[in-house]
């Protein structure tokens, strides 16, 4: 359904280039979720919106549905937007807050044209999709909670009948309790809709829950990428290892018996990157080649991709 | 003297606002001991953030604590002078280390400003570096002369740490210490704070949401909800036989680690608005377990064990 081609996005600022996504390539397939997953900077936000073309690519190739979009214009890309869709991490930040729950879903029909007769119609049917009721289609966002918010964000997602969506944390605002409410309802809607997502997010053990696959990526790159049962039980470049054994785990003697495999210091400046293997520096494993190894995913078995050449 | 340092007794605690008065705290009671790290878990308007904010005195003059007692080391807090208290017995570390660091002023003076407000016998200058190195922000000589902007989320909440402890508290308020920072740097720091709690001997309250971070950093676990506390045990205890219809909620609602693909089971509902707090308990809306005395009246405490015990009308029922 869509395909990322070694992907680029740069940003010039004035003290220099930051490679936010450095040669990001994977495969899409309908009906799937890939969860996207990596640290603060790792450049997973910055993939996303470069699919939906919020950001110009620099280098490589986008094709949504066998359709190169990677230049086309903003005009050219409006039918493509009504096809992938976006929710957004801050269900405070992504509402305008003088418009109408029932406005703001109504908003991307009027921008993809269709029929004003059927707006109403739709958003009634759409607010109670997403667990809400039409009465509440006049109130306006402060009138609702955080997890409520987010469900007026999906309905606006849903409400030109996308076949991608591209979830941008959409639960790491919300409370542990109203987190489980959203991920059941996206996974419902993805059975009913026949949805594809895209999820980038960074709590792991969520997106091990509702990926298909999962990709992780760090400072730009993808450094391995497998069905999500595969990533999390049989890990294997260290970074994942090392990420995986981290994950705090919601029981004493497991936390426990668990080994934690630190890593050396934090996530560097992304206007320098490290020569070779971005992360030789802080890897527990790093041998004197990985400073000029050239990293490329290749398939260890399985579709399981892996970067890191020196896997057992 | 007990071997509690403090001990909040039936704490009531509200903030008034424009819309009225919020009832952050209705009634909670609880010991932290020496040595030891009490975890609150609680979301969004549990009042663990609120409970903390009274016990350090810091409720602000929207905020009032109503009735209720707060003993540090058996002596009323009331009657202490808590400029005295602040920064030298208790200590608090906040979720932003940015927002909580003067950006104007080296990291170096900040750390020295606790021992000079405090009249730390010994070279101030020292101790600062001191702490810098034990924190893992090195080389502390260079890096004591920078600003915050200087440093990481990661190292800031190091530096956070380090001026907590600079006085050696006896007690450290952790509240959401790790929810600001990657999963990595989370686990070094929590590591580092698991740490200089083992060789200092002092007690810690560690305030999150994480379920995760409980499980594997708090001796004692206490569960809150809409101002209340809901249950309090060991952790074992409350992970393997949790007794209160919302702790059974709260660890259903996150992935089991055994059966990752198993469909979650949210808590439906939402938290109880604390303008209008139900009138009996606070769960009683979501609960799927309520009874009619749930809506009006408040469930007394049953204890289930020395360590374990919960506030709910099913355990007096049960009991009865």
């Amino acid at each position: 359904m869509l395909s990322v081609e070694n992907l680029k996005k740069y940003f010039y600022t004035s003290n220099g280039i930051v490679h936010s996504v450095d040669g990001v390539s994977f495969n899409l397939r309908k009906g799937e979720t890939l969860g996207l997953v990596g640290e603060s900077g790792c450049g997973k936000t910055t993939t996303g919106r470069t699919i939906i073309k919020l950001y110009e690519p620099d280098e490589g190739k986008i094709i949504f549905d066998n359709q190169d979009i990677t230049h086309i214009t903003q005009n050219e890309m409006l039918p493509f937007r009504k096809r992938i869709q976006m929710i957004f991490q801050d269900p405070y930040a992504s509402l305008n807050p003088r418009m109408t729950a029932g406005d703001i879903v109504r908003e991307p029909m009027i921008i993809h044209g269709i029929p004003k007769d059927e707006h109403d119609d739709r958003i009634n049917h759409l607010m109670r999709l997403v667990g809400l009721n039409s009465e509440q289609a006049g109130r306006y966002p402060h009138e609702f909670s955080g997890g409520q918010r987010q469900r007026i964000g999906i309905a606006r997602a849903l409400a030109v009948e996308p076949e991608l969506i591209i979830c941008d944390e959409p639960i790491s605002a919300l409370d542990v309790s109203i987190q489980a409410q959203i991920v059941n309802m996206l996974e419902d809607l993805q059975n009913q809709l026949g949805l594809t997502y895209l999820f980038i997010a960074h709590d792991l053990s969520m997106v091990r829950h509702i990926s298909t696959r999962v990709a992780v990526m760090y400072l730009g790159k993808i450094v391995e990428l497998a069905d999500s049962d595969e990533l999390y039980t049989n890990p294997k470049h260290p970074y994942t290892l090392s990420l995986m054994s981290s994950i705090p785990i919601p029981d004493p003697e497991k936390s426990d018996s668990r080994k934690h495999i630190p890593l050396k210091g934090e996530i560097p400046n992304a206007l320098n990157l490290p020569e070779g293997c971005s992360f030789h520096p802080r890897c527990p494993n790093a041998k004197p080649e990985c400073r000029s190894l050239d990293v490329t995913l290749k398939d260890i078995g399985n579709g399981h991709l892996c970067s890191c050449p020196f896997t057992e | 003297m007990s071997e509690n340092i403090l001990r909040v007794e039936d704490l009531h605690m509200s903030f008034f606002t424009s819309a009225g008065e919020v009832k952050a705290v209705g009634g909670v009671t609880f010991d932290v001991r020496k040595g030891e790290v009490l975890g609150i878990v609680g979301e969004s308007g549990s009042g663990k953030s609120a409970t903390m904010l009274s016990v350090m005195g810091l409720q602000g003059t929207s905020g009032r604590i109503k009735s209720g007692r707060i003993m540090f080391n058996d002596e009323d807090m009331s009657m202490m002078n808590m400029n005295e208290i602040r920064g030298r017995k208790i200590s608090m570390i906040f979720q932003d280390p940015m927002t909580s660091l003067n950006p104007v002023l080296t990291i170096g003076y900040q750390l020295e400003e606790a021992l000079r407000r405090h009249k730390w016998k010994g070279d101030i200058h020292s101790r600062a570096l001191e702490m810098l190195e034990r924190v893992g922000v090195v080389p502390a000589e260079k890096r004591i002369k920078q600003y915050p902007h200087e440093f990481s989320g990661g190292q800031r909440q190091r530096i956070m740490i380090a001026m907590a402890m600079i006085c050696e508290p006896e007690l450290l308020i952790a509240d959401e210490p790790t929810t600001a920072l990657d999963v990595t740097v989370q686990a070094q720091i929590l590591d580092l704070m698991k740490e200089l709690q083992k060789s200092s001997g002092m007690s810690v309250i560690l305030i999150t949401h994480d379920l995760g971070v409980i499980a594997g950093n708090a001796d004692r676990v206490l569960v809150m909800y809409g101002g209340q506390i809901m249950e309090m045990g060991t952790r074992h205890d409350i992970f393997y036989s949790s007794a209160h219809p919302y702790t059974k909620g709260l660890l259903r609602s996150v992935p089991n680690p055994d059966m990752p693909k198993e469909r979650l089971i949210p808590i439906e509902g939402q938290p109880p608005d604390l303008l209008n707090p139900p009138k009996g308990c606070p769960y009683v809306k979501r609960c799927p377990e309520a009874m009619k005395i749930c809506m009006n009246q408040k469930p007394e405490r049953i204890m289930l064990s020395e360590s374990h015990c919960y506030s709910c009308w099913l355990g007096v029922k049960n009991n009865a």
